[in-house]
Parts: C-alpha cells; structure tokens; sequence
C-alpha cells in the first residue's frame, strides 16, 4: 500500500448549494499531509467523505487499502479521527469516556493512554462537560492516539487553541509519528503550524483542488518576481503566472508558481529583465493560490 | 542549539537543522562521541517531523559528522584535525553572504556596511 488515502474521481453533490467535482486525491502512506482552504471549501465534507460518514454520487475512495464506505468496519478500527467539534457525553468523566472509547477497540493501548493523561494533566475524575476547551481537545487527541491506528484524521485539532494546549497537541502527534510511522491527514486554518510538520500540502477552494505536491516543492515553486520591460502578453511560460501588477517604483510584481531557477533566462530572452527573486513561505503562496484561483474561476 | 530555526524560511528544515549541529561540533558544544537527541525526542521537542529530524541526521552522516548505530542513536564522530576549523570558517562565510545579502535587500553600501562594522568591532581595518 503506498497510499494510506486514495480518491479518484470523486463526485459528491448536496441540494444546489455545493459540491465537490474531480476529486483526485493520493496521500502517500507515512506522510503528514496538510489540508489547506478557506471556510466551506469542502475540506470537512471530503474528511467525512473519507470516513465513510458520507457516500458520494460517484468514483472511487480507498482507505489503507480498503474501499470506503463498504469497508468501513475494518478501515475505522485503524483509523484515528479527531472531529472539528468533539462530540463526546458530557455527562461522562474523562476516566470513563477512556474506558468507553477502549471496548471498541483491539489495538488499543492503555499504557499510552495512561501516559497522554499524565502528559496532557487531564484528571480522570472531571466530567467532559467540565472540561476548557483546550482540555477536551487534548482528550480527543489522547483517545486518537491510544487507539494505535495507522492513519489518523485530524480535523482543525488546534485551532482556537492557546499556544500551550498546540504545543502539547503537536508534541504527543509527533512522538507518535516517530514511535509508530503512522500517516497523519490534517486540516487546519493555522498555516504557519502545518508548515512546520508536513512533508505534504493540499489546498481546496470551492469543492475543488487546486495544488497537491510535496511541502518543498511548493515552496520552491511559488516565488515573487521584480520584472522590468517586460511585454504585455506572454504565451506559454513555462511556469504560471499566479498574480501579475504594478510594482511601486520600477517594474512589475509578478507571483509565479511551478518556477524553477533556471526559467530567469526565459523572461530575459522576452527583453525583460528579474530584478528580484523573493522566497514565499507557505502562507503567502497558499493565499496567492487563492486569490489566482478564484480571478480565473470567476 | 535548535533556538530560532524557521520553518518559513525557504532554507528547508532539514538543513537548518543539519546546520546547527555542524555549527555545534565545530564550535565544541558538541564533543567528539557525545550522543544527539534521538529523532523520536527532537521531533517532538522542535514539533516538527520525523522525518525531517531523520533527513538531517542522515545528512550530517553523509558528510561524516556523525555515525548513525541503529538501534543505539547518532553520535558524534571523531574529527580529522583542522576540520572543525574548516568548519567554523565555512560558517564566517554563509554568515558574510547573509550579510551582504541583506545589505544589497535594504540598499546599504559596502562602504557603509565597513564603516559600520569598523565602529562595531572599535578598530579601523583598512
């Protein structure tokens, strides 16, 4: 299995408002994977597609090798799912909601969990319902991680956290990882914490994906641009141009994706000339994406 | 040894992180044999991947900086004399390239970036 998550042509509708088209999605086996999109853009429907809490119109899914949702059963007892909100009996005490959680499944692992209480200083006794926030995520994480499965799904586990509780959340996820080579599938809207952990990085805007490569190359490949002289129409570059406008001063500030060094030779022989070449992290070219994304879709 | 290493920056993880350790056995922080966190520790200490803890490691023993015993940990290897200082030089010069490079970014000259760095280091060099 090389791939821990498999979606191919994924079609899924729901009434007239939206819908996820073309789904093509691959998440390599081992990988932390990052979701990237802006609200409603379809990252929780295609979460809940992939766990078989929804059925879509057509094409195909494949999770640890299983088909979903026909497989479910046997995919779920490997899978870890943190939902967006916890949806746990908040008449229940944290002790209980880990026994709970513990009976349905085989892998579990009870010296972990009584591990992650101690790291995560949940007490046993308190009711879930009287848990902070930050508290009841790190119990979902606790009960993700204490299930031993080989894919874990994360939906936004640390938005809306303080910078503590985050911390806490990605140290326990990455001794995890390193312990287990387990594959993690991540959303979040905090951009910079993605950056830091994923080798992969997916972005959906409107049902539909937009860029899905490894970490490094997209970074790699979106740049900022200082040009000069440059003509007004430019026909098949051999990267894409994202955002083009006056820069102020001289020239024009150009956002470029698939770029590599040595396409500069490229815009020179148009007459033009590279004045500059700034390196964009994560954040500004997902936002570049974007914005490139819906001028051309709209 | 890891404090300010930027996942932003376009300098990949890996090497950052590579680098540090290079730049601690050059400067003996890091001592010949002396064990390096193992990767489960420092990812999860830096919240970064394993794999990218396991990507420098493999590197650094690439380059013969350290020896990777599996099952045991990564330790420092014994260096060839003058390496260290190879090393440290190695690292005046990125550190200079930094410099410069940023001095062209904001548009200070090379005359002023020495007159700066003359009164800085309160000695006169020409």
């Amino acid at each position: 299995m090389t791939h821990a998550i498999a979606i191919d042509r994924l079609h899924y509708r729901v009434g007239t408002a939206f819908e996820i088209r073309d789904l093509d999605l691959h998440v390599p086996a081992g990988s932390i994977y990052g979701f990237l999109g802006p609200n409603g853009s379809g990252k929780t429907t295609t979460i809940r597609l992939i766990l078989g809490l929804l059925r879509p119109l057509s094409g195909r899914i494949t999770v640890l090798g299983d088909a979903m949702p026909e497989q479910h059963a046997r995919v779920l007892s490997r899978v870890g799912y943190v939902p967006e909100q916890p949806h746990l009996d908040v008449t229940l005490t944290v002790g209980e909601l880990i026994d709970f959680q513990r009976a349905f499944y085989t892998r579990w692992d009870q010296h972990r969990a009584a591990e992650l209480l101690a790291a995560f200083e949940l007490d046993r006794d308190r009711l879930f319902g009287r848990l902070s926030k930050g508290q009841k995520a790190k119990l979902m994480i606790l009960l993700a991680l204490a299930q031993c499965g080989d894919l874990l799904v994360l939906d936004e586990p640390t938005d809306g956290l303080d910078p503590v509780v985050r911390r806490d959340i990605l140290r326990a996820l990455m001794a995890y990882v390193s312990e287990r080579g387990a594959t993690i599938f991540i959303s979040s809207h905090l951009v910079h914490e993605l950056e830091r952990v994923c080798d992969w990085v997916a972005v959906m805007d409107n049902g539909r994906l937009i860029t899905a490569s490894p970490m490094e190359k997209f970074k790699h490949g979106i740049k900022r641009l200082v040009v000069t002289g440059a003509p007004r129409d430019i026909v098949d570059p051999p990267f894409r141009i994202l955002a083009r406008e006056a820069a102020n001063g001289a020239g024009e500030s150009w956002v470029v994706g698939d770029w590599d060094p040595a396409m500069q030779s490229y815009i020179e022989r148009l007459g033009a000339a590279v004045r500059e070449v700034i390196d964009l992290d994560l954040e500004d070219g997902f936002v570049e994406l974007l914005r490139s994304f819906r001028g051309v879709s709209r | 040894m890891f404090h300010g290493i930027d996942p932003r920056s376009s300098i990949p993880l890996y090497a950052q992180i590579a680098e540090r350790i290079r730049l601690a056995i050059a400067n003996g922080t890091l001592s010949s044999a002396a064990s390096l966190p193992s990767v489960r520790q420092l990812a999860a200490e830096l919240r970064i991947n394993p794999a990218t803890v396991t990507q420098a490691y493999r590197d650094l023993e690439e380059q013969g900086f350290v020896e990777i015993r599996h099952g045991a940990g990564t330790f420092v290897r014994e260096l060839a004399p003058g390496r260290r200082a190879r090393e440290r030089s190695q690292q005046a010069v990125t550190l200079v390239r930094k410099l410069l490079a940023e001095a062209r970014r904001s548009g200070v000259s090379l005359a002023e970036l020495q007159r700066a760095l003359e009164t800085e280091l309160g000695v006169k060099t020409a």
